[in-house]
């Protein structure tokens, strides 16, 4: 489904991935662990297609289509979602008009119809009960004074709206509290499916208790620097990643 | 036509960079000192070009005046005729209907001089105590032809517990070039209520010059938006006088000009009795070589205890070339008063168009989402969805969103 080879990308001098490769099979749920500025967010970003970030190098594909060619909204189209670490606030655009607007341009991309407000908004009230997330939040302005775990639910709800063939998840976990931590997992895992791809990436091993993965990636100073199963994100948990780094590398500031 | 040609630059010349209202907006350069002034209605239909429609408004359920190069049409208009109701244009005045009811605007500024020296026509409207007139009306100004100009002057007066809902709309043909310069006077009665919508919607390369002077007795409410869709070279200005305790003066407006075009809104408003609230908002968009002025003076003399006065002028500048210049300007001389103001100059916001994007809007729909959002509090408190609706459309179209 997706091959990342030896991407490289930076922003203004400062180069931050630095030949990352990874490869996720359909169905699969990756987990990336990382320090705090290792790229974790910068490599979300560029898969994504936010332009801040220049890439220098490398290549990746989905199903064959040169993802690095295609602008943000062409890849979401093609099924690429992220959950923001930080959602973005859009004070104006209500939280509906943004879902229908994203909905009919992945339609249109596909050449069907606009959603009929019918079905609209019983997917809505579908997606929007696997997250617990209340009718009066779907209503507001897009995350505009929801709280930090209301923001992460957003997130989750869109991802079930849209139906990404591969989500990428940033700090979903960050946050939230372990109730917040339950429901948010509970919709993740029940958008597991076979065509269905994650990369979740988490800073603590907590998460993957109730997301399990099939795959961690230890991601540092912009490489991938070892991976392994799910017992890898234990082994992290104790020993911290200080073993991980190569010290004439080390940059670690954040 | 008869047409009357005159130049107007040694008796009143157009104001230069060295007076400070007009420092931003230098008009003497550009202007043809040389003006012409039609004096006969367009003959209906015959007179009209194909390409403006007669209404502006399609969907709008309105009265229409319909003035053309400033000389009343009435083929084309429909005036209210009921009780309470005084609408007569001045042409079709006999000698007693004088004008008594000025609100005592005797400013003599550039815009309002050249426009007493020049005037054509205009429309008197008087609404009586206590009536709310059942529709919208329409004020339509044409201008068509090459270098023509026209200067009316509307006044209103709504009575003690009237309602009045103006909408003073331009437009000019694309073969158009000349000057509009439009000066409105108007009272409030006690307790009643104008909303009042101003429209600039030129093709052409029409000078557009426009002064509202707005007079407010206690308790009486004032909506009022300035909205410019479209013109070459558009100045603005609004004057709001307070002169009754308890007045609320809601005063909205937006301009996203394109290309080369200049945009300049100058308002005042002016407390000078207590309990008085206002609320003004202007949002621009700057696209292309466009420039703009905005400047909100707003008084609170020593008698307007307890004004709440709030002022916001906020700008997304959305290329390179576009420029606007913003100055808030508070005169405050009474001491138990709230007041706030800000004005922001910015660029589109990079972390939500990438957020919109990012869930397959692409990126012109995503920037109409945001346009419509940051224009959504300025166009709230229009007096009709009819009016509302058009507005954005226009807006959309002319942008391509
Ligand atoms: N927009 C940016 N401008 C400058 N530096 C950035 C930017 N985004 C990320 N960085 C830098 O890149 C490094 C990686 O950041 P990030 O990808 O956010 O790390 P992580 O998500 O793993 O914590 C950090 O050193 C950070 O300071
Ligand atoms: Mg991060």
């Amino acid at each position: 489904m997706l091959k990342i080879n030896n991407l490289c990308a930076k922003v203004g001098d400062n180069e931050i991935l630095k030949g990352l490769s990874l490869e996720v099979k359909p169905g699969e749920l990756h987990a990336i662990m990382g320090p705090n500025g290792s790229g974790k967010s910068t490599l979300a970003a560029v898969l994504a297609g936010r332009d801040l970030y220049e890439v220098t190098g490398g290549s990746v594909d989905l199903d064959g289509i040169d993802l690095l060619d295609l602008e943000a909204s062409e890849r979401a189209r093609e099924g690429v979602f992220l959950a923001f670490q930080y959602p973005i606030e859009i004070p104006g655009v209500s939280n509906l008009n943004f879902m229908k607007a994203a909905l009919n341009g992945k339609r249109a991309h596909r050449g069907l119809e606009p959603i009929k407000a019918k079905d609209f908004l019983e997917k809505v009230k579908e997606c929007s009960s696997l997250v617990e997330l209340d009718g009066r939040l779907r209503d507001r302005s897009v995350n505009e004074g929801f709280s930090g775990g209301e923001k992460k639910r957003n997130e989750i709800f869109q991802m079930a709206m849209l139906e990404p063939k591969l989500a990428i998840l940033d700090e979903t976990d960050s946050g939230l509290d372990i109730d917040a931590l339950r429901v948010v997992s509970k919709g993740v895992n029940a958008m597991r499916s076979p065509e269905r791809s994650f990369i979740v990436i988490t800073h603590y091993q907590r998460l993957l208790e109730h997301i399990v993965p099939d795959f961690v990636h230890v991601l540092s100073n912009g490489k991938i620097v070892k991976s392994g199963g799910k017992e890898l994100a234990l082994e992290l948990e104790e020993k911290g990643y200080d073993w991980l780094k190569e010290p004439s590398h080390d940059t670690s500031n954040a | 036509m008869s047409v009357f040609t005159d130049n107007f630059s040694a008796t009143l010349p157009p104001p230069t960079r060295k007076s400070e209202r007009w420092k931003y907006s230098p008009i003497a350069k550009l202007l043809n000192k040389e003006i012409s002034i039609s004096t006969e209605a367009a003959q209906g239909m015959n007179g009209w070009p194909e390409s403006v429609l007669p209404n502006p408004v399609l969907n709008l359920d309105a009265y229409l005046v319909v003035f053309k190069n400033g000389v009343f049409e009435p083929t084309l208009s429909d005036l209210p005729v009921s009780d309470g109701v005084d609408c007569i244009p001045f042409s079709k005045m006999d000698q007693s209907g004088s004008l008594d009811f000025t609100n005592g605007y005797h400013q003599k500024e550039w815009i309002g001089e050249l426009n007493e020296t020049y005037r054509q026509d205009g429309l008197s409207l008087h609404v009586h105590r206590n009536v709310k007139v059942d529709r919208p009306i329409v004020i339509h100004h044409l201008t068509d032809g090459n270098n023509v100009a026209s200067f009316p002057k509307h006044l209103i007066k709504v009575d003690e517990g009237g309602e009045l809902n103006v909408v003073v709309w331009s437009s000019a043909s694309d073969r158009s070039s000349g000057m509009y310069n439009g000066l409105l006077e108007a009272s409030i009665g006690p307790n009643a209520l104008l909303s009042l919508e101003k429209v600039c919607n030129e093709g052409g390369k029409v000078f557009h010059f426009s002064h509202e002077h707005i007079v407010q007795e206690r308790d009486s409410k004032l909506k009022m938006h300035t909205f410019t869709i479209k013109g070459d070279w558009v100045r603005n200005e609004l004057e709001i006088i307070s002169r009754g305790k308890g007045t609320d003066s809601v005063f909205n407006g937006a301009y996203l000009p394109l290309g080369a075009e200049h945009v300049d809104n100058h308002t005042t408003m002016d407390h000078t009795s207590s309990d008085g609230t206002s609320s003004e908002l202007y949002r621009g968009i700057m696209y292309g070589n466009s420039t703009g002025v905005f400047n909100g003076k707003v008084f609170v003399r020593p008698d307007a205890q307890k004004t709440n006065a709030f002022q916001q002028n906020t700008n997304i500048v959305a290329d390179r070339g576009a420029a606007i210049n913003t100055k808030p300007e508070l005169e405050i001389y009474a001491d138990d008063v709230k007041c706030s103001h800000g004005c922001t100059v910015g660029q589109f916001d990079l972390d939500a168009l990438f957020y919109l994007k990012s869930r397959g809007i692409d990126e012109k729909a995503a920037k109409a989402l945001l346009v419509e959002a940051f224009l959504a509090d300025v166009l709230s408190s229009v007096s009709s969805t009819e009016l509302c609706e058009e507005i954005m459309r226009l807006y959309t179209e002319r942008h391509g969103w």
